[in-house]
């Protein structure tokens, strides 16, 4: 049952096996190029821990405010101090950003006393609705962004700000 | 709106929007045993007028703060910095201190005088709380002049 391997046919698998090694070893890094983009793992984005508990939220918006550890600017580390306006629909949780789409100032929900359900910026009377949605006739010219939520143990986590998908 | 370049464009734009102007007023004492406080109600001044900024960042433009030491002439220094700032062409003109000489001064513009607040010592909760109090308390002072017109 023995089958010699000629030397001839060890020399060409040798010089095969060494030879598709180096080979695979020059393809593998150009195909990991070349289908890179699906490699890449989808950021989640930083969700950020806020203290608050999902079910003590309400219809009422409710001011949030929330910290973003060891923000880099280039060389610079900085804790940022951010606000939200949550509230929930139904079993949704919304939150807002309070920056103003007119010139960058910070609402309040019900800021204006003839307007209390309805997001008031006090610089130049701007005013939007629960949804977000800028009243018309007011200064602002969109609605305002909105935080991307998660709830993990009962607790609300607050990611990137997006456009206003609700309006 | 700060005062950056960035900023500065969009001021440039949008003119008949920010038509309010915070400059605050710096007292840099340089005693050795006055440092600390100065120090202290410097950190006040800037944690405050910065918070005041986030707030009204579309009708407000922040100035650099104006320091100045212990001998320093206020009299001269308000009369060319109300001329000076004159040309700027705000107007609301506000002054933020915390130096009470300023209260007696005759300036261009609205003196608004906050005694210092140590913030230094406290947690960053605290801290925002306290800031959110003192806007709290010159918020009417700019909201009376917005309204005279």
């Amino acid at each position: 049952m023995s089958k010699k391997v000629s030397r001839r046919q060890f020399m060409s698998y040798t010089l095969m096996g060494v030879g598709g090694f180096m080979a695979s070893g020059m393809l593998m890094p150009m195909v990991r190029f070349a289908i890179d983009p699906v490699l890449q793992t989808k950021d989640e984005g930083d969700f950020i821990h806020t203290q608050h508990k999902v079910d003590e939220l309400s219809e009422t918006p409710i001011r949030i405010d929330f910290t973003i550890k060891d923000r880099k600017d280039a060389w610079y580390k900085s804790d940022v101090s951010n606000t939200a306006w949550v509230y929930k629909n139904g079993d949704t949780v919304i939150a807002l950003s309070p920056v103003c789409k007119h010139l960058g100032c910070t609402v309040n929900w019900g800021g204006d006393e003839k307007h209390p359900d309805q997001f008031f910026c006090p610089c130049h009377a701007g005013r939007y609705m629960k949804n977000g949605d800028n009243v018309k006739g007011t200064p602002p010219l969109g609605p305002l962004d909105e935080f991307d939520v998660k709830v993990e143990d009962g607790f609300l986590y607050l990611g990137k700000t997006k456009p206003n998908t609700l309006v | 709106m700060n005062w950056t370049a960035n900023d500065m464009d969009t001021y440039l734009q949008q003119r008949e929007y920010i038509d309010t102007l915070i400059v605050p007023l710096l007292k840099v004492e340089t005693k050795p045993e006055n440092m600390k406080s100065s120090s202290s109600s410097s950190e006040f001044l800037m944690h405050l007028t910065t918070f005041i900024e986030t707030q009204f960042k579309g009708r407000m433009m922040l100035m650099p703060p104006f320091a100045y030491t212990q001998s320093m002439d206020l009299t001269e220094m308000a009369a060319t910095l109300s001329q000076d700032l004159s040309v700027a062409s705000f107007k609301y003109v506000f002054f933020l201190t915390t130096d009470s000489k300023w209260t007696s001064i005759e300036m261009d513009g609205e003196v608004i005088w906050l005694p210092s607040i140590p913030l230094e010592s406290m947690d960053p909760q605290l801290r925002k709380s306290i800031i959110e109090d003192q806007l709290r308390q010159v918020l009417p002072r700019f909201t009376e002049k917005w309204s005279e017109q």
